[in-house]
């Protein structure tokens, strides 16, 4: 998969900028503050149609390039897959009061839903420490957007699921002021169940093949000192002696010990869901109680243990910078071996947080025909080699051009 | 200091709070309006009063209308074995558009959604208990919006007709899932119409 092409209008500090991509690697350099981090969100805008970083969507407009009533920003992007070659275009419209979103697939308006997926993107940010340091809602949020670009209908379902949360949580309030209606939660459990249940296996499913993937790379960034597990923390009683998932200790070598394959050994949805309803129905008072609902994907957890101590709250900055990368690694091998296609990834200013053999682990990471944007204040970072490899180009007041 | 005046303020007000107009979009029309002729403006406004003076909710089946029982209720030639249940009066026009349908109409005004307060106490559905245990139908169609307010208002209100013995039937999937009804087109509307099927 390679952005071949792409075009910025009025996207923060950026005017008007057209890049072609022509080499798999490119380096962009320039001093903080130029437009290197907006570069990396711009190609990530267009992936997955919101921000790694914005709070709200109408930060990303450049107000003070825009004449243009109303003004707007826009993104473009060609993308050669494997099987295809798709245009794709976001315009943020700030029409008087609120802010239209139009997506474009090939010239045809979509919806969000149909553009997740179209171009795969692995983005590395030094805030990505926050994922390890950071909220479990960060961690959702990750393992949400992961999964969203793999499985067009984890995306559909994750949707739904946060609308019938909503709806569930306000009937769950006002039925603590008149108990006599708690039949009306009839159908918002149904579909709370339905499309969380969903949730949580794709997730199961997920994590336990970024366990096994992360093996080896995190074995040999930290030169065979550490071993990580990732651990899905389900809000569900799904572990333990009588639950559905039992963590095995997986060898170094990958492959899972008893002979049995890692789906096999994993709940699937309708496991999920029977347990989803036993709890729902034995915790409704309490819910109705609290005003909340206490059980489901979005009380869940991704969890990093290494030698079964908590990375999360016990790791030094240093394991849980190394967890960050191992895990992005992971993700991309998961994209690679389940979609088929090659991600894009983007590093945004990474290596000079890294030390000598992380930075060389990963250069060498990246496949000889993976396109990859990379962003540095300092060249000095990369080897001769790999420079030599690649595109560079140079950064200034949101103006790119090849540097001399 | 006030930079306009008191009654161009207080318009841009009143217009600012009707749905999908914003600040910006209330002082255009406003200001639209202060530059019309004096004959348009003035039609417009008569047209406003005069809308509630006229219509009325008809008191069999809650559609609008300018009497009641409404055209369609009091209509001998329409078909009472069925009866067709909407969220809005919109929908009732958009069904009739289609003109597939020559039963009767029931509205509920809404559909059941907690995050707006709006329980099945808040809609028409006693009313339709009520009125379908004093004239039986043979078959009650649920077209409620498809989204999932409408499609847990559709499975609040088949649980209630339950213990009627009426054939309860919901309009066929192939509507976009969170459209409204108002917004189909009629060849989708007709075949989930046609494609209806029993809950
Ligand atoms: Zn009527």
């Amino acid at each position: 998969m390679h952005l071949a092409h792409l075009s910025i209008t009025n996207f923060r500090n950026y005017v008007r900028c057209e890049l072609d991509f022509s080499s798999p690697i490119t380096i962009v350099q320039g001093a903080n503050a130029q437009g290197k981090t907006n570069l990396l969100e711009a190609v990530y805008y267009l992936a997955a149609a919101e921000s790694p970083r914005a709070r709200s969507d109408r930060e990303l407009i450049n107000w003070l390039a825009n004449e243009e009533q109303p003004p707007f920003a826009r993104l473009e992007g060609r993308i050669e897959g494997s099987d295809a070659v798709r245009e794709v275009s976001i315009a943020l419209v700030n029409a008087s009061d609120r802010l239209q979103k139009e997506i474009r697939v090939n010239g045809v308006k979509r919806r969000t839903l149909d553009l997740v997926g179209q171009m795969k993107v692995v983005l590395f940010m030094p805030e990505d420490i926050d994922l390890i340091a950071g909220s479990p809602k960060a961690r959702r949020g990750y393992l949400d957007s992961a999964i969203s670009q793999m499985e067009r209908p984890y995306a559909r379902s994750l949707h739904e699921y946060n609308r019938v949360l909503l709806q569930r949580n306000s009937l769950l309030r006002q039925l603590r002021d008149r108990p006599s209606g708690t039949h009306q939660l009839d159908f918002w459990d149904q579909r709370l169940i339905e499309e969380g249940s969903q949730l949580i296996a794709s997730r199961l499913n997920t994590v336990a093949q970024l366990d096994e993937l992360v093996q080896e790379i995190h074995t040999r960034l930290t030169g065979g000192e550490e071993r990580l597990r990732l651990i899905y923390r389900c809000s569900l009683p799904l572990e333990g002696p009588e639950g559905l998932i039992q963590y095995r200790q997986l060898p170094l070598g990958g492959a899972s010990g008893d002979g049995t394959s890692l789906a096999e050994a994993l709940p699937s949805s309708a496991d999920v869901s029977t347990v989803f309803r036993q709890q729902l129905a034995e915790r409704q008072r309490e819910e109705i109680d609290r005003g909340m609902t206490l059980v489901g994907p979005h009380r869940d957890d991704l969890r990093f243990l290494v030698g079964g101590v908590d990375m999360c709250t016990y790791g030094s900055r240093g394991q849980q910078r190394t967890i960050a990368v191992s895990l992005k690694l992971a993700e991309m091998d998961l994209i690679r071996s389940r979609t088929g296609e090659e991600p894009i990834l983007l590093l945004d200013d990474v290596m000079s947080e890294l030390d000598e053999d992380r930075r060389r682990y990963l250069m060498a990471a990246m496949h000889r025909d993976q396109q990859a944007i990379i962003t540095t204040t300092d060249l000095h970072c990369f080897t001769a080699s790999f420079l030599e490899q690649a595109t560079v180009w140079g950064v200034q007041d949101g103006r790119i051009g090849r540097l001399a | 200091m006030r930079s306009v005046p008191r009654s161009v303020e207080r318009l841009i007000e009143e217009l600012n709070r009707l749905p999908g107009i914003g600040p910006k979009t209330a002082s255009r029309l406003t200001f639209y309006l202060l530059r019309s002729p004096q004959e348009q403006v003035q039609a417009l406004a008569r047209a406003i009063g005069e809308m509630h003076e006229m219509v009325v909710t008809c008191s069999v089946c809650f559609n609008i209308a300018e009497t009641s029982p409404c055209p369609i209720c009091d209509d001998s030639q329409r078909d009472r074995t069925m009866l067709c249940v909407v969220e809005e009066p919109l929908d009732v026009l958009a069904i009739e558009r289609i003109r597939q349908y020559d039963g009767l109409y029931h509205v509920l005004h809404g559909a059941i959604s907690p995050i707006e307060g709006m329980g099945p106490e808040d809609l028409k559905i006693a009313e339709l208990v009520e009125r379908l245990g004093k004239n039986p139908v043979e078959e009650v169609i649920l077209a409620t919006n498809p989204s999932l307010e409408g499609e847990s208002t559709a499975m609040y209100v088949s649980r209630q007709l339950a213990t009627l013995g009426i054939r309860v039937t919901r309009l066929a999937q192939g509507l976009p899932m969170g459209g409204d009804l108002e917004y189909a087109d009629e060849v989708t509307l007709t075949r989930a119409l046609e494609g209806r099927r029993e809950i």
